[in-house]
């Protein structure tokens, strides 16, 4: 079956009825991120704000890119946060608890902020873009990856494994037992061992 | 709509200050991470927005994109360890209950 | 450079290594010697003086041969033997090197600092053996040892001072030895601060020398500034004005009138550090000081004056003061401010000579009456009031002879050594035209045989006084405290008809006359024959009538042999001069006029200082501290501690940025 050209009754464009489910999905499960009290939900709301935001990556024109969004932000970033959700045991509580008292002027710049950025955005002509997407292959992605930015590819590499050694010795217990440690009574120097039952 | 620049940046205009006023305002130390981590996606969706409507920065948006993604895994994984370290030592994960910075 | 080297103003022909070691050995065995005995000398125990003794009859032997190759041979010319060791600070045009000389003045300081010095040592290990910090006495001992003799060895100023203030040290750190008895502690520090207020004056001394002729060196200086004076370069004010500076310092040290306060307390201290630094040796610096300045002092005839003024006060006032004490060992303290008044009054006179020969055989006397003292003092554990002693002269034998043979010598009794000694001070001043300080002079001697009688006649003859729980245990010192006291009595009868006889032509002067002769001359004293029938014998007869006339009164009052005391008699005669006799009691009230003069009314002026130092100078400090600390607090309040307080403020920041920008941009 085959869809009409533009959707019915509306006369838009799919891709822009795509873009605006997708954006609102995207900012409707920012702003619970931000605004709920239960962190649990908070957390959900963010892996489907994520998940709106791949699927803007797709109307882009960089599929890769949106895999990687779902791999690394819902798969691996989000389940990271859960866990720590899960680890501090936080609950929902009253707004006191859940806001700082200086949400109001922390809104006032972020309305400020997003003023402003709206303001630019629309009184900006940028420079060289084009008037649609330009779809970037993956094979092109490739390339650049292996030539002009192999040398970043590596440091991200090193820079990851830092981010995991570090992780684990910061989240280690100080007083996890040592496997190697000796028991508890141990004779000190001039007494004799307790005589131990070698049954 | 979904042809234009400028609706993909307003759009991450929101989002960014959508995950500002969520730093600020929380105060659970891993509701703040998880609003940097908005702000980041934010800033993440402009550059894959510049990549795909300026022709010469065609691949260069979506591998920017992708090194963003790859340092914001980095900086999750050791803020939310931090997190839990602190956590363990003050018994809270209320920001604003961390006060050592001020002495 | 290398490091032995002799000065290039030495005499012809270099100074042989063997002279070198010899010098070099009497500063660095005593220094060996105390730093041995403080790292080691605890485990040693009771034989923590083994070192310091070894080191000090080493020294000993040393000095002696280099006193032999000085004085005897005369090895080393006029000019004396001089050794430069290292240069010290070559600093431009201010050098100071570490260079020592030995002339004669210095071989006879070394026979009396060495000889004494090692009796005393001797001495201490009887002394002080059940003392649990002996090992700390002979450490600092033998650091007294090297200071002296670094004093009397330097051959500049500043290396001269430097040995000064060490041996100010070391009288601060023995005064204080028992350092428990607050009474020991008050004394160490009133020695040091008395002294501070003469090397405040030394010190200036030192500098406007510098400033005048631009070196410390003993010769140059000697030289250049009679030189400077005579062309006119300097006025004659100039002159004075250093020498009394000197003087100054040498006032501090040898305890001269007003700063001879601290020399009576410091008795606190052990007896063989009484009789080593108190008496035989450092109190001489200033002597030694002066005589070492006769160049200087001939060119200043009006500072002279001065001196022998001071001198003779300080020996008639601590005379009167010696003759009401009842603690032995402070009347023997003010016999040495009398005595040392008498070197004073000798130099003042022009009368070097006798000055030196004065200090020496006082140094074998008074060390030997101090020893005896200390010994006293341990036969009836640890009294040293006169009140509670008498009648020990058949228990303790030697010690009485002995002391008796030092206190005849002191009177100046022919022919012991004071006698010698004493009457050339006397006779030189006659002789030189101060009949004052003659008549003065004798005085004092009438009342040194009277003082000393009552000291010998309170402590050894008549019925005893001593506490009944401690005479069945009077007994004598060990034989390594009397041994010392038998050699210094042979000493103390011998020394003057060895060196002074026949008077003023005996080997002594001929020692002491190169060093001496151009201050002689400048001073137009030198000539003069000896005249024993002429107006010489009178002066001879008068002094040792008086002498003897003093001797005894003191037997007269205080018994002696088959005399016994008249303590009637004395009372009635304190009843007659009852003002008198509290004058004299009370120490003439120095103490109490330092108090007003210096605690109570410099006390005001310090708390007037006090007052606009802690309100005006301190209320600017601190109130610029305040402004800055209060302002500080409130910026303080920005800094919450709080990250999303911050966070705000980068946001802020961030907004502000933007619109500033773009109002700029879109105008």
């Amino acid at each position: 079956m085959a869809l009409p050209q533009t959707v019915p009754f509306i006369g838009w464009a799919w891709d822009d009825l795509i873009f605006l489910v997708l954006a609102g999905l995207m900012l409707g499960g920012g702003l619970m991120v931000v605004l709920g009290r239960d962190i649990i939900r908070s957390g959900l709301f963010m892996v489907l704000s994520f998940a709106a935001l791949a699927g803007i990556y797709v109307l882009l024109g960089a599929p890769l890119v949106a895999a990687a969004q779902v791999l690394i932000y819902i798969g691996a970033i989000s389940v990271l946060i859960l866990f720590a959700i899960m680890l501090t045991q936080s609950k929902a509580g009253p707004s006191n608890l859940v806001f700082h008292h200086q949400s109001w002027a922390g809104a006032l710049a972020a309305v400020g902020l997003a003023v402003i950025i709206i303001v630019v955005v629309i009184y900006t002509d940028w420079p060289g873009a084009a008037t649609g997407v330009v779809a970037s292959a993956t094979t092109l992605i490739a390339n650049l990856l292996f030539t002009d930015y192999v040398l970043a590819f590596e440091v991200v590499s090193v820079l990851l494994l830092a981010a995991v050694i570090g992780g684990v010795f910061l989240a280690k217990r100080e007083d996890s037992p040592d496997p190697g440690a000796r028991a508890v009574d141990e004779p000190t120097l001039g007494r004799l061992p307790a005589p131990r039952d070698e049954s | 709509m979904s042809q234009s620049l400028d609706a993909y940046l307003i759009l991450s205009g929101l989002l960014f200050a959508i995950g500002t006023f969520g730093f600020l305002a929380r105060r659970n130390a891993i509701a703040m991470l998880m609003s940097i981590e908005l702000m980041l996606n934010a800033v993440n969706l402009s550059i894959v927005a510049f990549g795909a409507f300026v022709p010469s920065l065609a691949g260069d948006g979506a591998l920017i994109a992708l090194f963003v993604m790859a340092v914001a895994a980095a900086e999750a994984t050791v803020g939310l360890a931090i997190v839990i370290a602190i956590y363990r030592n003050k018994r809270t994960p209320l920001v604003d209950e961390y006060a050592s910075m001020r002495e | 450079m290398p490091f032995f080297t002799a000065a290039p103003e030495a005499v012809p022909g270099a100074v042989s290594a063997t002279d070198q070691a010899l010098v070099l050995s009497l500063i660095v065995l005593p220094l060996i010697g105390f730093g041995l005995t403080a790292l080691i000398g605890r485990r040693l125990g009771g034989r923590a003086w083994i070192i310091a003794v070894a080191a000090i009859v080493l020294t000993w032997l040393a000095a002696m041969v280099l006193v032999y190759q000085t004085l005897f041979v005369g090895a080393f010319g006029e000019a004396g033997l001089h050794v430069l060791v290292y240069e010290w600070i070559p600093a431009g045009a201010f050098t100071v090197d570490i260079a020592f000389g030995v002339d004669a003045l210095t071989a006879v300081m070394l026979i009396v600092v060495a000889t004494v010095g090692m009796l005393v040592h001797i001495y201490s290990i009887g002394y002080m053996a059940h003392d649990p910090g002996r090992w700390r006495f002979f450490a600092y001992l033998n650091l007294f040892m090297f200071s002296m003799l670094l004093l009397v060895l330097a051959d500049n100023f500043l290396l001269l001072f430097v040995a000064w203030e060490l041996v100010g040290l070391c009288s601060y750190l023995l005064v204080g030895f028992w350092y428990r008895r607050r009474s020991a502690a008050l004394a160490a520090k009133k020695a040091f601060l008395v002294n501070r207020v003469g090397d405040v004056g030394f010190t200036l001394g030192i500098v406007a020398i510098w400033t005048t002729v631009g070196t410390l060196d003993f010769g140059q200086v000697f030289q250049l500034l009679p030189e400077a004076l005579a062309t006119g370069a300097i006025e004659q004010w100039h002159m004075i004005g250093i020498c009394l500076l000197l003087f100054a310092g040498a006032m501090g040290k040898s305890a001269q009138f007003p700063l001879h306060v601290w020399l009576p307390d410091a008795m606190e201290g052990p007896t063989p550090v009484s009789a080593l630094i108190h008496a035989a040796t450092m109190v001489n610096a200033g002597v030694y000081l002066v005589a070492r300045s006769n160049p200087l002092f001939a060119q200043a005839p009006e500072a002279l004056v001065v001196v022998a003024a001071v001198g003779i006060f300080t020996a008639i006032m601590a005379a009167s003061i010696a003759f009401t004490q009842t603690d032995i060992k402070r009347v023997l303290a003010y016999s040495t401010l009398s005595q040392l008044g008498y070197m004073f009054a000798a130099l003042g006179v022009g009368a070097f000579i006798p000055a030196i020969f004065h200090l020496l055989t006082h140094g074998f006397f008074k060390g030997l009456l101090f020893l005896g003292s200390g010994s006293v003092i341990h036969a009836v554990h640890d009294e040293q009031d006169m009140d509670r002693m008498g009648g020990l002269r058949k228990r303790i034998a030697i010690t009485h002879l002995t002391m008796l043979v030092g206190s005849l010598a002191i009177a100046g009794i022919p022919p012991l050594a004071g006698f010698f000694s004493k009457d050339e001070i006397l006779a030189e001043s006659f002789k030189l035209g101060f009949a004052w300080v003659w008549f003065i002079g004798i005085v004092v001697a009438l009342m040194t045989g009277f003082y000393m009688f009552r000291l010998m006649g309170k402590t050894f003859y008549g019925p005893s006084h001593v506490d009944p729980e401690v005479e069945p245990r009077i007994h004598e010192s060990p034989r390594s405290m009397t041994v010392p006291l038998v050699v210094l009595a042979v000493a103390s009868a011998v020394v003057g008809l060895a060196l002074g006889f026949p008077f003023e032509n005996g080997i002594l002067h001929g020692w002491l006359e190169p060093v001496f002769h151009g201050a002689e001359e400048t001073l137009g004293h030198a000539g003069g024959d000896y005249q024993l029938f002429g107006i010489d014998g009178t002066l001879l007869l008068i002094s040792t009538g008086v002498s003897v006339a003093g001797v005894l009164l003191g037997w007269r009052f205080f018994g002696f042999l088959s005399r016994r005391p008249q303590p009637e008699a004395v009372e009635r005669l304190t009843q007659r001069l009852r003002p008198a006799y509290a004058f004299s009691k009370g120490k003439w009230y120095f103490d109490e006029l330092n108090d007003l003069l210096f605690v109570r009314l410099g006390g005001l002026v310090a708390r007037a200082l006090w007052w606009f130092d802690v309100h005006i100078i301190d209320g600017t400090v601190n109130g610029i501290a305040n402004l800055t600390r209060s302002s500080g607090g409130g910026l303080r309040q920005i800094q919450t501690g709080h990250v999303q307080n911050y966070a705000l403020g980068i946001a802020a920041g961030l907004l502000i940025i933007a619109l500033g920008y773009l109002v700029v941009v879109t105008r």
